[in-house]
């Protein structure tokens, strides 16, 4: 058995790696990925602790987080073809006019 | 020409430093934490059936969980509405009422280049 | 009868009913509102008379009506009425007068074809019921509500002609000069309830009976670190205060002479007979407070000797005839302040009575001369009246004889006893009250000279101008309330002839009688008391026959109106007043204390003001500003957080959660 803790650090780097994306990616595709990775890296969490428990839980619970990772990035997918429409780029750098 | 792809360094990696941090701090809490050793599963137990059927409230599989059948529907409903959504998200507001077009473009390229083949 | 004094409140809600009534409906009553006030008063008249015989009849009535404010642990604050022979008898002078003013309004307003009679009406009535509820005040605080009432209603009747200059201007003169003194009355006001706990006036319980026990050693009361004497000698003349200023006294007193804008029955039912007389009423009402202190009493005797003197000589030199008789006003109740210091408690509200009665008469009969001129005031327009208007000429003249105070009409026997008793405690061993006396003995020439100045001025001689010659008629209406009143100025003072009583032996001081009894403690044999113990008056047992004085007196009034026959009652007479030359431009111009007052307003208060004010707009209103502006400075500043770039909302999210499980590791000890 691989102990718990190197799932949960593999997970932790899996978060920051998708974090990392978010924080400095400008291209809004590239940004719905890293919200993906993200939501990944939770259910590598899941999964690791279903083994711990010795519970089929966690490892559902990531199915339906995949089923809801899916249906976010078809409404993501959407706005991003609304904000191209509008701002003529898919630069999230560029959209801001919700501002003071 | 092409040039070889370069990697893209400058002051907007700044931000992302702050991951790095949150990754150190939870690294550091990972490692100074005792887990509990874990347990697995039973040899030869049939897992992916027991998922099966924690999804839907029966108590068949040879592993134990919780019963996720209102998670099931509702994530049912969510998918559903997603997909509605991202229809909508998509429409074009010059009221011609194509929401979806399914033909592979061949309209749009003999309304965009007028005819050619 | 004996239910009689229950319906007391009803004396003081009458003329308030007919105050609604004029106000609500009067435009659309045919005398505009006057006969609703004319049958308001005549009940309360009537309610009065019956009040008298009840109280002659020994009763007096002293009930709380209602408590406005309980005190836990502290004051109550009631409405309350308080009937016993000083109150009576003032109810009965100010219904009466009351009456016969309304009456005489009939003929000076409505016959005259004035606008805007409803609203007159409605303060006539207004100022009526406060009178009346003044006068049966029962506590020093509702004494002071209704002393602010009958302010505002002298603001209100005085500015009654508001559309032409004159009027609104001396009405706005009037309140502020009136509120001046009352602003120290208030303090006293505070004053006697912050010391005595109770503002009653009657009573075992009431604050004259409490400080006089405090000087005799068988209470205490908070004295706020002085001798009580002291302190109740300060309490005191804060109140007179406001005495000073509504009975026109020096140096509040000019105010009044500016009054004589208003109508002339406003005139002579507020500035003649009631309105005034209330501050002369709360000193006679508080008397057992003031007799306690001996200092309060000669600052009271010898302002009021003075104001006497000191209006009279003003009263010299006037041409119109109401504002001779506003000085004669002033000096008047100076008498009364003087007899009031002088010890003379019964001789004050003697003179009370008889000068409310010949002064309103004598306003009334300057009333009706003015009618006839058509409304030409000034006395070198007149002349030659006497046959063309007898009734008004005799009822004038029996005023002027009493105001004069010539045998034997109700002002001899009133002014006479005033001189006496002052003179009296004078020789105790009191050379302030002497000093007043000498003043207030001067001031009788005086008043006999312009007196029948007047008099021959108007009504005498030729006629010196068209008007005239050919005077307006008047009716039914203004001569009633003359004749009424001309018969009382003429008999009055029967009520109490002391030298004839002195001289027979028979006991006819029917006014000593009736102010003897009453409540415990109100009755002039208390005040006797309280003065001979406290103020020294009467310790010595000095026994002067009041023959001679009143003799004095007597012939100082005839002299002085001798002299105005010699020089006045000639078919043409000229200003002899020219002769003095510069006294005559100070007298003409009242000692220019009116420019005086007006420099004080304008060179003390006005900048302080000023000062107040930047102080206000610059360090209270910066404060607030200063509040807001650093708030908008803050928010501008902060603002720009929202860039609306979401890379930076998600780094600082990311800053956050890593700032906030750092904080839960270190406090919970997860890095140990």
């Amino acid at each position: 058995m691989v102990p718990p803790e190197f799932y949960l650090l593999l997970s932790a780097a899996v978060f920051c790696i998708g974090l990392f994306g978010i924080l400095t990616r400008r291209n809004a595709l590239l940004f719905l990925m890293s919200v993906e990775l993200m939501l990944n890296a939770a259910n590598i969490n899941l999964v690791a602790f279903s083994q711990v428990w010795g519970n089929v839980t966690g490892q559902t619970f990531a199915l339906f987080t995949m089923a809801l990772a899916a249906a976010e990035v078809a409404i993501g997918i959407g706005i991003i073809l609304v904000l191209y429409r509008n701002f003529d780029g898919v630069d999230v750098t560029d959209a801001t006019t919700m501002r003071w | 020409m092409t040039t070889k792809p370069e990697l893209n360094l400058g002051s907007h990696l700044v931000p992302g430093l702050a991951a790095a941090a949150l990754f150190v701090v939870m690294a550091a809490a990972i490692l100074s934490s005792t887990m509990p050793e874990p347990q697995g599963f039973a040899e030869g137990a049939n897992i992916t059936a027991s998922i099966g059927y924690a999804m839907f409230n029966l108590d068949l599989g040879d592993v134990a969980g919780e019963s996720f059948l209102v998670a099931f529907l509702v994530i049912a409903i969510t998918l559903d509405v997603a997909l509605d959504g991202a229809v909508h998200l998509a429409r074009r507001e010059d009221g011609s009422g194509r929401g979806l077009v399914a033909d592979g473009g061949r309209a749009l390229k003999e309304e965009l280049f007028g005819g050619e083949k | 009868m004996a239910g009689i004094l229950d319906f007391a409140p009803a004396i003081v809600l009458l003329p308030f009913v007919s105050f609604l009534v004029a106000l609500s409906v009067g435009d659309r009553l045919p005398k505009g509102g006057a006969y609703a006030g004319i049958a308001a008063t005549a009940g309360s008249l009537i309610l009065s008379i019956a009040t008298v015989l009840t109280v002659a009849g020994g009763q007096t009535y002293d009930a709380t009506i209602y408590t406005w404010a309980e005190g836990i642990e502290a004051v109550d604050l009631t409405f309350g009425v308080l009937i016993d022979p000083l109150s009576a008898m003032m109810l009965l002078i100010v219904t009466l007068i009351a009456f016969l003013v309304h009456v005489f309004s009939l003929g000076y307003m409505n016959d005259e074809g004035e606008t805007g009679l409803p609203r007159y009406y409605a303060g006539l009535g207004l100022f009526t019921a406060s009178m009346l509820g003044f006068v049966v005040a029962d506590n020093l605080l509702m004494a002071f509500m209704f002393f602010e009432l009958v302010g505002l209603c002298s603001y209100l009747l005085i500015g009654f002609h508001f559309r032409e200059p004159g009027p609104p201007s001396a009405a706005k003169k009037a309140f502020l000069v009136t509120r001046f003194g009352d602003y120290f009355f208030l303090v006293g006001v505070v004053a006697v309830f912050a010391t005595f706990g109770t503002a009653a006036f009657a009573g075992s319980e009431s604050f004259p009976a409490l400080a006089e026990a405090a000087l005799r050693g068988e209470a205490s009361v908070t004295t706020f670190g002085f001798e009580p004497q002291t302190w109740f000698t300060i309490v005191g003349l804060l109140v007179l205060g406001g005495v000073i200023g509504k009975s026109a006294q020096f140096p509040l007193h000019t105010w009044l002479p500016d009054a004589m804008e208003g109508p002339t029955p406003v005139s002579a039912l507020i500035h003649a007979a009631t309105m005034v007389a209330a501050g002369v009423y709360l000193v006679a009402r508080m008397y057992g407070f003031y007799a306690i202190s001996p200092t309060a009493l000669a600052i009271i005797a010898f302002i009021g000797g003075f104001t006497a003197l000191f209006a009279a000589t003003m009263g010299l030199v006037k041409r119109e005839i109401k504002q001779v008789l506003a000085y004669s006003t002033i000096s008047q109740y100076g008498y009364m302040m003087l007899a009031l210091g002088g010890g003379g408690y019964i001789a004050a509200t003697f003179h009370l009575m008889t000068h409310a009665f010949f002064k309103a008469l004598l306003f009334l009969g300057a009333g009706s001369v003015i009618i006839a001129m058509h409304h030409n005031e000034n006395m070198w327009d007149m002349g030659g009246l006497k046959e063309k208007m007898p009734v008004t000429y005799y009822t004038f003249l029996s005023g002027s004889l009493a105001l004069a105070g010539i045998f034997p009409f109700a002002g001899f026997w009133s002014k006479d006893e005033v001189l006496y008793e002052t003179l009296l405690h004078g020789l105790d061993g009191n050379p302030i009250l002497l000093a007043a006396y000498a003043m207030g003995l001067l001031a009788v020439f005086f008043t006999g000279f312009y007196t029948f100045r007047m008099v021959f001025l108007t009504f005498h001689g030729n006629s010196r101008s068209q008007t005239a010659q050919d005077p307006h008629d008047v009716h039914w209406n203004v001569k009633f309330p003359l004749v009424v009143l001309g018969v009382l100025a003429a008999v009055a003072g029967l009520v109490n002839m002391v030298p004839v009583a002195e001289l027979t032996g028979l006991h006819i001081e029917y006014l000593h009688q009736w102010l003897e009894h009453g409540i415990a403690g109100l009755t002039s044999e208390h005040y006797s008391t309280l003065l001979h113990d406290f103020a020294g008056y009467g310790e010595a047992g000095l026994h002067l026959s009041p023959l001679i004085p009143g003799a004095v007196s007597l012939g100082l009034a005839l002299a002085g109106s001798g002299l105005a026959y010699l020089l006045y009652n000639v078919p043409e007479p000229i200003r002899h007043t020219d002769r003095l030359g510069r006294i005559k431009q100070i007298l003409y111009n009242n000692y220019y204390q009116d420019e005086y007052q007006v420099w004080l307003a304008n060179g003390v208060t006005r900048p302080v003001a000023r000062a107040a004010n930047k102080f206000d707009g610059g360090v209270v209103d910066g404060v607030v500003n200063g509040v807001s502006g650093v708030s908008l400075f803050a928010g501008g500043r902060v603002r720009r957080i929202q860039t609306g770039v979401v890379s930076n909302y998600a780094a600082l999210l990311t800053l956050g959660l890593t700032a906030l499980i750092l904080a839960f590791g270190i406090l919970g000890g997860w890095f140990v």
